[in-house]
């Protein structure tokens, strides 16, 4: 009970405090991005930490007062609140909030209550880090704009790895398209672009090459490992034996790829 | 004598150090870690050696024989830090 009245004092202080806006040298009042993070287990933490190093201002909220403490000095704003309590949620500032990320991973009913409260407090962003596919499908139907299942994307990509290791990375663009990063297939070392006839034999097309460079590391004075990136690479340029091509294409042509990497 | 000899393969180690990183550079890759494993082969606790063709097995994406490079040369020579960060990165974990 402390913490919550203790809470309610500082959020009412936040919100009048200069927290908001920053002020440009033309004395223009702009105001910067602001996040609340409900939930600051292992996911939630991280997600603040690194939107505080993209600039932008964060409220985090956690029932756990340990969790509050250790992250207090890293982000703007770190309250203890019941995630579940509508009026100490709205006390702490999140309905001024660009966005809400509701990252509560140990509770499936404490993650669709906060959605729920945050959703009537009028935020209009709203994440939720889902835990199964119930908890996707109640959160969606509580109007959550976006929802996150990282076990699952994160074992996708595991997978994928295992099963297509010449793939580094791969974005889905629509249903059929997709953004690859794969390995510069043997077939094609050494043959400038044109030569390689790439996007008829592939139907994939080439939007970027990186590159690893050797070099001296002067510091350590040995060798190392430089990585250049050829964006937009001319049909004159040559693909060589270690180079990772950033390609488009569709599913189809990007299985024929894997396929000839397998054989 | 004795001392003489030690020099000698010194110098001999060092040289196909040189020569392997010459090759590198000149992206012979295969050339120089033949060069690479011939210091092994002198020396088979040169963290060096054991590094340079981690970094070329790196560099020609063949992750999984880099990061068993560079645990033998970390194995060798626990403190060697830029490899450390290196194998880190393979492995996933920030530095």
């Amino acid at each position: 009970m402390f913490f919550k009245l203790r809470n309610r004092e500082v959020a009412k202080k936040t919100k009048n405090a200069e927290y908001c806006l920053l002020r440009c040298k033309d004395g223009v009042s702009v105001k910067k991005k602001q996040f609340a993070v409900i939930g600051l287990g292992t996911f939630g933490y991280n997600v603040a930490l690194e939107l505080v190093r993209k600039n932008i201002q964060v409220l985090g909220i956690d029932s756990d007062n340990g969790i509050v403490n250790r992250i207090s000095n890293f982000i703007t704003q770190a309250l203890v609140v019941d995630a579940t309590d509508e009026k100490a949620v709205e006390d702490a500032g999140v309905a001024d909030c660009d966005g809400v990320i509701i990252s509560i991973g140990e509770s499936i009913e404490t993650s669709i209550l906060a959605t729920l409260i945050v959703k009537e407090l009028g935020v209009k962003n709203v994440i939720v880090k889902s835990s199964s596919r119930w908890h996707s499908k109640v959160a969606a139907k509580l109007g959550a704009n976006t929802i996150v299942y990282p076990e699952l994307e994160m074992a996708k990509k595991l997978v994928d790895t295992i099963v297509a290791p010449n793939i580094l990375e791969q974005i889905k663009l629509s249903k059929d398209y997709n953004l690859v990063e794969v390995i510069a297939p043997k077939e094609v070392w050494g043959k400038t672009i044109r030569s390689s006839d790439i996007r008829n034999n592939y139907g994939i097309n080439i939007i970027a090459i990186r590159k690893q460079i050797p070099i001296i590391n002067e510091s350590h004075n040995s060798i190392d490992i430089k990585e250049e990136i050829n964006m937009l690479p001319g049909p004159d340029d040559e693909i060589n034996q270690n180079d990772v091509l950033i390609v488009i294409g569709s599913e189809k042509a990007l299985a024929k790829l894997k396929k000839i990497e397998d054989n | 004598m004795k001392e003489e000899n030690a020099k000698n393969v010194a110098s001999k180690e060092l040289s196909h150090i040189e020569l392997g990183k010459f090759y590198f550079l000149n992206n012979k890759y295969d050339e120089a870690v033949s060069e690479f494993r011939k210091v092994l082969e002198i020396n088979p606790a040169n963290a060096e050696a054991y590094y340079n063709i981690g970094l070329i097995k790196e560099s020609s994406n063949l992750i999984d024989e880099a990061k068993e490079m560079y645990s033998r040369a970390l194995a060798v020579k626990p403190d060697y830090e830029i490899v450390r960060n290196r194998l880190n990165k393979l492995i996933g974990i920030e530095n």
